[in-house]
């Protein structure tokens, strides 16, 4: 069944449970009282074998099966009942019928269900105790979905992983499961969790003078990871190793010792070793190749402490590290990537802290917390809502760790973003951060700097010039203590491989919005950089005032018979052109604006067609910015909207999607999306989740989608909600305006006007149906994430030839032109506001400075 | 003059542009009477019915 609600679907009262098609026929004498499923076995009387409430049904069949336990003495007629009930269901449910679990005697109190299947974890939000539960389930598994009443949650290698590196303890986990579960936890689900928790920790990933080895204090681990065969091959062997010894040598090194040394070999002497106390153990007999190693007695015990043991390594070569880190998870021995950023006297510290003034905001700090857990620095993803200050998460970790960091974005503009905001967040000085761009190679002064690029810039393998080959020299010859990845989940997989494998850092971060993909390649980021430290909660963040309450709505506006019928004829870009300019849309869209302009919201209007972009701006006389507009316009045209009150709509085309910054927003709509795009949509919500007003009483922002009736824009329009909807956000259906035929000087009221819309549409060039055409990314940008303000040459129409005289062109025949449907953008006033001498002067002077300093850096 | 046995579909203007498309390939309209009123051959309303919910599903998205 579709989750698309249809118009027959709301023609139902919604409290009426779905039944069976087979029984359709009851529906009509059935009153009432017989749709509720009756639970006190008297009424069993009541021919109800055919009417079956689905939403209640699990809990009932449940609780039928409880009854049946308790009730041995009335077995009869009833427990027969009950049977034939369960058959009639459970085939719905196919391999996912659990009515078998036994219910807890007290199991309304708590919150939680386990599918013993697939570990999904489905809490009931509305209990009591539902914080505290969410907050435990947000350390041992990935949210998937958390909506209003029922969150959902799913047990996850990964979320084990983490849950155990925060100091979660095995046994731990399945005691508070249990306490929270409606049922006893299911036993694959503890054997899951065992498993997972077990192996965690034991192999880590270690880069030491530039080069990566592979170490455990377990050698057995090793032997058992260089038997495969992907690892043994990434192997790379040092030149004073003796070769003959096999694959089984290791570097043995001592680390820091503290006298007594062993080699925690089995199973069991890692358990003791998380004991208290000394436990001395001896291993060699069980290792056949024990008399290889320096095996010793006595065992340090604090598991945090495991560095004072004899580590044992193998070096493996940098261009498989990626290889060997998905093949170590897929044997289920997930390399630790820990930094101890305090210890590493190696690597040159950095004098970086943020400003005093600077305060970071609670779930900031909890995001870092996960990172920095146990005072060491862990590789993974931190995912935090647009406009929720990802940058100074980045920053705060980046003061934390206080070693040489590399920033990677996905475009140049963001690259200045992110040096602007380490000034302004941070006591960092001119001279340590550069700038890697294709414009600006600089390097920082000192030890120890920062340096921000793009992933393009360094992940390009070919066409360098002779600056940027010495700039990547000297990105991968050092050792980076920190890396941080803006926007991970756009990167292609094989870039981002190559940018991992070539730049060697300690610790990495990755940020993110919206962790999906429409490639399904989240997993791969997985061991790339490592796990899901912290996703915030949007709903929380919005409750607490961090972002900005969203009414999301989608209105759905009939297609016209004319554009209709066309569209139905029409190949499928073209397609996308009338669904964009279907008058309906038009009007629904002057109607909102006028609506929420009188109410004084500030709106913005997307429109990824740039061709329907400018149809509508002009139509309705506003303001627009699209790849062509020029830079001077486009910051005339955002001043206005921000600072004055006659501007109050801008139309924008997807530049506006990310770079633009314009808190004023209050209420956005879109007419025309890059198609089932989640991201995008999740991305033009954040647009407005920073909105100045947000803390208002009772201040709520509009996210309007406008949706053509009966075309593909439905069923994108759909998919694209689904991140939001993940997130908690619900989406309303507008199916009619209230006012809109009302509406004085509606646009293509009459059916003349519509026609010579669909003729002009219909004129329009295929080419002009394209999304974002005018966008051209700059040299560094990531193909398909531009946000550059610099939209390359401005496109120019092709050359229209017609005939006529010279002298009539000219105007000697009383020809004069005029034109119409003028864009609002020209009739702004230039900018009359001259700037004072004093500042008119200062300004020249610096351009000169620069001027000469070019010419002495070229000198 | 032979008497056809029809039925009157009513349908929002959408649905009647998409009968007219599929009255292209295969003639089943008897009468076009306006936006929201069709008669058809009664002996075609199962497949037209058929045919149109699968038109309509398409536009439809689903979570499998």
């Amino acid at each position: 069944m579709s989750n698309k609600r249809s118009a027959d679907d709301l023609a139902y009262p919604p409290k009426r449970p779905r039944r069976n098609n087979d029984h359709d026929d009851y529906i009509e004498i059935d009153n009432e009282d017989d749709v509720i499923p009756p639970s006190p076995p008297d009424t069993s009387v009541v021919p109800r074998g055919a009417t079956i409430n689905f939403s209640a049904l699990t809990r009932k069949l449940a609780e039928a099966k409880r009854n049946k336990d308790k009730d041995i003495s009335n077995l009869s007629s009833l427990e027969v009942h009950r049977r034939q009930q369960d058959a009639l269901v459970s085939h719905i449910f196919n391999e996912q019928d659990f009515s078998w679990l036994h219910l807890k005697t007290d199991h309304a109190s708590r919150p939680l269900w386990i599918s013993p299947d697939d570990g999904h974890i489905i809490l009931e939000a509305f209990s009591p105790i539902a914080e505290q539960a969410q907050d435990f389930l947000t350390a041992i598994s990935e949210p998937v979905s958390r909506p209003a009443f029922i969150h959902e949650y799913k047990l996850t290698s990964y979320s084990l992983y983490a849950a155990v590196s925060v100091g979660l303890q095995t046994e731990d986990i399945i005691e508070v499961l249990n306490r929270l579960s409606k049922v006893p936890v299911p036993d694959s689900i503890t054997s899951f969790i065992r498993e997972r928790t077990l192996s965690y920790g034991k192999v880590k990933l270690v880069l030491k003078h530039n080069k990566y080895y592979v170490e455990s204090s377990h050698p057995e681990t090793l032997q058992l990871l260089l038997k495969d065969r992907v690892i043994r091959e990434a192997r790379l062997f040092s030149i004073q190793q003796d070769n003959s010894i096999k694959a089984t040598t290791f570097t043995t090194s001592k680390a820091p010792v503290k006298g007594n040394l062993v080699i925690p070999g089995t199973k069991e002497a890692k358990k003791d070793e998380a004991a208290p106390g000394k436990t001395p153990a001896i291993t060699a007999n069980n290792i056949p190749d024990a008399n290889l190693f320096t095996s010793v007695v006595g065992v340090e015990s604090d598991e945090i402490e495991e560095d004072d043991d004899n580590v044992h390594a193998f070096e493996i070569h940098d261009s498989k590290i990626d290889e060997v880190k998905k093949r170590c998870n897929e044997l289920e021995y997930p390399m630790l990537e820990e930094y101890d950023f305090r210890n590493d006297t190696v690597n040159a510290n950095l004098d970086i802290d943020l400003k005093p003034a600077t305060v970071i905001r609670p779930y900031q700090e909890t995001s870092l917390s996960k990172m920095f857990g146990n005072g060491r620095a862990r590789s993974g993803i931190i995912v935090l809502p647009c406009g929720a200050g990802k940058t100074l998460v980045g920053i705060t970790a980046a003061c934390t760790i206080k070693k040489s960091c590399l920033v990677l974005c996905t475009s140049s503009v963001s690259v200045m973003q992110w040096k602007q905001q380490f000034m302004q967040w941070s006591n960092i000085t001119d001279r340590q951060i550069a700038v890697f761009t294709a414009d600006q190679k600089e390097k920082f002064a000192g030890d120890s700097g920062i340096v921000v690029s793009t992933y393009s810039m360094v992940a390009n393998t070919h066409n360098r010039s002779h600056e940027s080959k010495k700039m990547m020299e000297f990105l991968t010859s050092r050792e980076w203590g920190f890396i941080l990845l803006d926007e991970v989940h756009v990167v292609p997989a094989a870039m981002f491989r190559r940018v991992v494998t070539t730049i060697k850092a300690h610790s990495k971060l990755g940020l993110t919005a919206t962790l999906v993909r429409e490639d399904d390649k989240i997993a791969d980021l997985n061991y790339m950089i490592g796990p899901k430290l912290y996703e915030a909660n949007w709903m929380d963040l919005a409750a607490k005032g961090h972002i900005a309450n969203v009414q999301c709505a989608e209105v759905w506006c009939p297609m016209t018979p004319e554009f209709y019928g066309q569209y139905l004829r029409e190949q499928s870009r073209k397609r996308m052109l009338l669904y964009c300019m279907n008058p309906n849309k038009f009007q629904a869209c002057q109607f909102l604006i006028k609506y929420h302009e009188d109410r004084g919201d500030k709106v913005i209007v997307f429109s990824d067609n740039v061709y329907a972009l400018e149809a509508y701006a002009r139509r309705l006389n506003k303001l627009y910015i699209h790849g062509g507009t020029g830079q001077v316009e486009r910051m005339r045209i955002l001043s206005h909207f921000q600072h004055s009150p006659k501007v109050n709509t801008i139309f924008l085309s997807k530049v506006g999607d990310t770079s633009i910054d314009l808190p004023e927003a209050t209420c956005l709509i879109q007419i025309s999306s890059h198609f089932g795009s989640r991201r995008q949509e999740a991305q033009r919500l954040g647009r407005i989740l920073r909105a100045k007003r947000r803390n208002d009483e009772g201040f709520n922002a509009f996210f309007y989608s406008l949706v053509s009736k009966d075309t593909q824009e439905m069923y994108y329009s759909t998919k694209r909600q689904q991140f939001l909807i993940d997130q908690g956000y619900a989406f309303k259906v507008i199916t009619h305006l209230d006012g809109l035929t009302d509406m004085p000087d509606l646009v293509y009221k009459t059916r003349d006007e519509q026609i010579e819309l669909l003729q002009s549409v219909l004129l329009a060039n295929e080419s002009e149906a394209e999304l974002g055409s005018d966008i051209r990314a700059s040299e560094g940008d990531l193909a398909g994430t531009v946000t550059s303000k610099d939209f390359g040459p401005t496109r120019f129409p092709a050359a229209q030839r017609t005939t006529g005289s010279l002298n009539a062109l000219s105007g000697a025949q009383h020809m004069s032109y005029i034109e119409q449907n003028k864009s609002a953008n020209k009739k702004l006033a230039k900018e009359s506001v001259s700037r004072h001498k004093l500042f008119a002067k200062r300004d020249k002077d610096k351009a000169t400075a620069r001027k000469e300093a070019r010419a002495l850096g070229r000198g | 003059m032979r008497a056809i046995k029809g039925v009157l579909l009513v349908c929002d203007p959408a649905v009647k542009q998409i009968l007219l498309s599929m009255n292209e390939k295969q003639s089943f309209i008897i009468e076009d009477l306006d936006d929201h009123h069709l008669v058809i051959k009664a002996d075609e309303e199962y497949r037209v019915r058929r045919e149109l919910e699968t038109e309509l599903e398409k536009n439809t998205y689903s979570l499998d």
